[in-house]
């Protein structure tokens, strides 16, 4: 698991050049801060062109706050190794998010671990040594 | 009844007049499709994806220098204006309007072509936006009858090894050449476009026109390959999608 997460590092900081695959501006996260978020999943969206998490994020003061969590498209999460029933409703995880600029709860996704204690983030696995070229998303 | 038979007499001079031009045909009409034609230089159906390389960014940024027209240059400065304080300025694609040419092309998605003998189809797997390219020797339709549209109406003809594709009747408003650069029902794209590379590279070189934006013409060449192992995918932008996109409701957006 070490190993795939530092390739995974090495790659985000490769990609973090790369032109952002959103369908809109993404000058709205600031990708300097990233955020851990404990909470519960309300929804796992599966769909294009983005994916996203909804988590009910409990504030420690006995109430709480609705987070949106964006994603990329399943095509990139698949090469990721996620499935659709990564994530269910009522499922505890904790997501890694850089968030807003503007301090509003949702934020970009980085990584998310899931009740199995299992870590996903967005990222390929370490591209191959055959030195074929991966597909673009 | 004089009346009557001399109004039924004019509705037909009318109408005759009205008929003296023939209907287009359909490009994939059974006659259509069945003239004769030259066999064409290339056939670029396959699934293309822009990138990679130098020189060869998602954006198209109109030369340092360009001169744009007032109704532009206010679109502008609001928008460098946004960006200084931390601001998206109307970033429309991601309120679900369609990207339009030339952006739709360079989105990090594939683009379908299909090249048939009248018509060639570039679908993208971003929003699925469909270009319809025509290959029939058609001319453009009269600008009072065009229903403007965000990929404009594009005609092609061949030059030798190239295609050449010119696209007109644009809409004049939420349509963006980059951040900041509008887009009027004056644009006048044209793309000269080559397969080179044996057949796994698409080059288009673009030349963008609009004398409602700026001054004279400008180029910019993208690059894109052929990818064998990726199908496009429906994706459509849905009420529900952008209720929970931060990037999209936040408050940072400027519209």
């Amino acid at each position: 698991m070490k190993k795939i997460l530092s390739g995974s590092l090495i790659l985000l900081a490769v990609m973090a050049a790369a032109p952002a695959w959103a369908h809109h501006s993404m000058a709205g996260f600031d990708r300097t801060k990233t955020v851990t978020l404990v909470g519960t999943v309300k929804q796992f969206k599966w769909a294009n062109p983005h994916s996203w998490i909804e988590l009910d994020v409990p504030d420690g003061k006995g109430g709480s706050t609705d987070w949106n969590v964006e994603m990329t498209s399943p095509a990139v999460l698949i090469r990721a190794g996620w499935k659709s029933n990564v994530m269910k409703p009522g499922d505890k995880v904790t997501v890694m998010a850089h968030p807003q600029q503007s301090g509003e709860p949702g934020g970009i996704f980085v990584s998310v671990t899931l009740a199995d204690g299992r870590t996903l983030t967005d990222r390929p696995a370490p591209a191959p040594t055959d030195g074929q070229p991966r597909p673009n998303p | 009844m004089a009346a009557l038979l001399a109004g039924a007499l004019n509705l037909a001079a009318q109408s005759a007049a009205v008929a003296t031009e023939a209907p287009q045909p359909g490009a994939l009409s059974k006659a259509n499709l069945a003239k004769p034609r030259p066999k064409p230089p290339f056939d670029l159906t396959g699934t293309w994806q822009h990138g990679g390389g130098p020189n060869n960014g998602f954006r198209f940024t109109p030369p340092a220098g360009i001169k744009l027209t007032a109704a532009a240059q206010v679109q502008f400065d609001a928008a460098q204006k946004a960006a200084k304080a931390g601001k998206v300025y109307r970033d429309d694609i991601g309120q679900c309007w369609p990207a339009g040419l030339p952006v739709i092309m360079t989105r990090v998605w594939p683009i379908a072509m299909v090249q048939g003998p009248t018509e060639i189809f570039m679908i993208s797997g971003f929003m699925n936006s469909v270009r319809m390219i025509y290959l029939d020797g058609r001319k453009h339709t009269d600008p009072d009858l065009v229903v403007r549209s965000f990929n404009g109406e594009s005609i092609g003809h061949w030059e030798g090894d190239t295609l050449v594709v010119d696209s007109t009747g644009f809409v004049d408003d939420h349509h963006w050449i980059d951040t900041g650069i509008p887009a009027s029902d004056a644009l006048h794209v044209v793309e000269r476009i080559k397969l080179i590379n044996n057949g796994d590279t698409l080059e288009i070189e673009y030349t963008f026109a609009d004398p409602k934006s700026w001054e004279g013409e400008w180029k910019s060449t993208k690059r894109f390959h052929r990818v064998e192992d990726t199908d496009i995918t429906e994706a459509s932008c849905l009420p529900d999608l952008n209720e929970h996109l931060p990037s999209t409701h936040s408050s940072v957006n400027v519209r």
